[in-house]
């Protein structure tokens, strides 16, 4: 019942809406493909999926491996020690708390970035005020806020210690061991986590809203931070529905192709 | 300690390997825990300090001004200052609480439904239903939410009478209250698959052993569910918890009233603030307040708060979540 009220119902919605020429005041009239055509001259949707397409990637290349890899060092330690390793990384901040602090880093004037740069003497950069590196200031919070994946540890420590005894027995290093038994392990969950991490990242809104506020000369303007202007800045929410109906094709054709090339199970 | 054999652990080779490794985590924390400790002692910093180059890591003097500030904030502040930011809390706590007492027990029945008490072919056809929600994402139901809280259950202002009647359809505007932000997420998909994966697991004996000893459905959830899936429900609960917790978007376009803001609002227009009175003088009221010694510390010492809760949580769930997450409806 609340699934089909809350989850379907508002999907239905979206489907009349976008066809719609919404009015708060008046009856809504029916008006085709409309609100899809106005998209096809504006400027501003193509910045937009190009920015979050750069911010997916960036995201992925950057701060998706690292907590895999932390995972699997992490195992290599002492259970006393992974114990205080992991209080210490979920030491959490809470998402807003992070992005403002690091909205305070990168402040030109009086962030920490530029006093150590100053005090370094190399010249000042301009952060989140530049267009070129706004994009890559957005993503490297989550370089550093990275904890170990509690879904890369649980795998792990399901994988049988066999497994890496016989591969020491026939020789494999280090690395070997780490490319032929771990990862093909917990490749089921890294392909969950790629594609969750791709639609999450797709979608991003916080970051960018609150740090740059679509940044300089739209340089990190987001697909949903579009959306969020056309339907409650300008009160236009049959064509933000269109957009969303857009993002939503987009989004499920990654979730096609990944469904496509990751499909294997690593114990047949 | 899979990856090094124990029995090479004192050639020279391996213990450089587990050196590397050692300090590669150490530094991964020291980095993790830098901002934190960063927001910590600048939210005990006096106003003066803050902004001192080369940086304090200790404050020279300490106080606890921000927040005292902050708890004892008298009307007549400006725009989200006019409250104490223990009202933010309380919005916050209750919005979370509410998501958390009504999302988790609908969820799990609804898992537990679909797992034991459907027959398979209902199970499927159901289930996909239930799934089907998370592969659209959030977004595309955003508006369409937003309209339907504002005239539950109309997407529109032209609400139809009852058949045969000149009354109109009950409805009511859920936004600018805490339901607006609740209702939305009493089901989650994600919840509904960590709960199935788990109840797909207990055996079928197990209860129907139960049912001829004469319990009820619901008596069997209680007393042998329950008490068997304290692991999946530490998750579901941090998880619902922290993302609660955390909702930004959502609050921001259903609430319009600053008394009304969770504190992840809160705290992004107090920065604003802090942000624009850089370049035009803000109010008096504002100015006297950030005269007062209220500025960047004031900022952490919210996001201090903020964290606070997360931080209980996890320590309070952390056995179970350890032990908990095993994602069996990840396929």
């Amino acid at each position: 019942m609340a699934c089909i009220v809350f989850g379907w119902y508002p999907i239905g919605v979206a489907l009349v809406v976008a066809f719609q020429k919404f009015s708060v005041v008046r009856p809504c009239t029916y008006i085709g493909l409309d609100n899809f055509k106005y998209f096809i001259d504006d400027p501003t949707i193509y910045i937009s999926f190009r920015n979050i397409f750069y911010y997916a990637g960036l995201n992925i290349i950057l701060v998706f491996m690292v907590p895999i890899f932390i995972s699997i060092f992490l195992m290599e330690m002492r259970k006393s020690i992974i114990r205080i390793m992991m209080i210490l990384w979920f030491i959490p901040v809470a998402s807003m708390a992070g992005i403002i602090i690091w909205k305070w880093f990168y402040n030109v004037q009086y962030g920490l970035f530029n006093g150590i740069l100053r005090y370094l003497g190399f010249p000042e950069l301009q952060w989140l005020q530049d267009e070129n590196l706004a994009m890559i200031c957005l993503v490297l919070p989550g370089l550093i806020m990275f904890g170990p994946g509690l879904i890369y540890i649980a795998t792990l420590q399901g994988i049988p210690e066999e497994l890496y005894e016989a591969a020491h027995l026939e020789g494999a290093s280090f690395f070997q061991k780490i490319w032929h038994v771990t990862l093909p392990r917990i490749r089921p969950i890294i392909a969950m986590m790629l594609l969750l991490s791709i639609i999450g990242n797709l979608q991003v809104f916080d970051q960018p809203y609150v740090m740059t506020g679509g940044g300089p000369n739209f340089a990190t303007y987001s697909v949903v931070m579009y959306l969020f202007d056309i339907a409650f800045e300008q009160m236009r929410f049959g064509r933000a529905t269109a957009l969303s109906l857009i993002l939503f094709v987009v989004i499920m054709v990654f979730v096609i192709i990944q469904r496509k090339y990751f499909k294997e199970n690593p114990d047949i | 300690m899979p990856l090094i054999p124990k029995v090479g652990r004192k050639k020279i080779s391996m213990r450089f390997l587990m050196g590397t490794i050692t300090a590669v985590l150490w530094l991964g924390v020291a980095l993790h825990l830098f901002p934190v400790w960063w927001m910590f002692t600048t939210s005990i910093k006096p106003s003066y300090e803050i902004l001192k180059f080369p940086p304090t890591l200790w404050p020279a003097h300490p106080s606890l001004a921000a927040y005292r500030l902050f708890f004892y904030l008298s009307a007549g502040g400006w725009d989200v200052l006019q409250y104490p930011i223990k009202i933010y809390m309380k919005n916050s706590g209750i919005i979370t609480a509410g998501i958390m007492l009504i999302q988790i027990p609908i969820t799990a029945l609804m898992a537990y439904a679909l797992s034991k008490l459907y027959s398979p072919r209902w199970t499927r056809l159901l289930f996909l239903i239930c799934i089907g929600t998370m592969l659209i994402p959030m977004q595309v139901s955003l508006i369409p939410r937003y309209l339907i809280m504002r005239h539950f259950p109309f997407p529109t202002r032209h609400i139809p009478n009852i058949p045969f009647t000149d009354i109109p359809f009950p409805h009511y505007n859920f936004l600018n209250s805490y339901w607006a932000v609740i209702l939305p997420s009493i089901y989650s998909p994600f919840n509904l698959l960590l709960f199935k994966g788990f109840f797909d697991t207990v055996p079928p004996e197990l209860i129907n052993a139960a049912r001829l000893d004469g319990a009820s459905e619901l008596g069997i959830f209680r007393r042998i569910i329950l008490p068997m899936s304290k692991p999946v429900f530490a998750v579901v609960s941090y998880f619902t918890f922290s993302s609660a917790w955390n909702m930004f978007m959502w609050p921001l376009i259903v609430i319009q009233k600053n008394k009304l803001y969770p504190l992840s609002v809160m705290l992004y227009k107090f920065q604003n603030i802090l942000q624009s009175q850089q370049v035009v003088p803000a109010e008096p009221e504002t100015r006297r307040l950030l005269e007062s010694g209220m500025s960047y510390n004031g900022l952490m010492a919210i996001s201090i708060i903020e964290s606070i809760p997360v931080f209980i949580m996890f320590v309070l769930l952390r056995e179970q979540l350890m032990t908990g997450i095993k994602l069996r409806g990840f396929k």
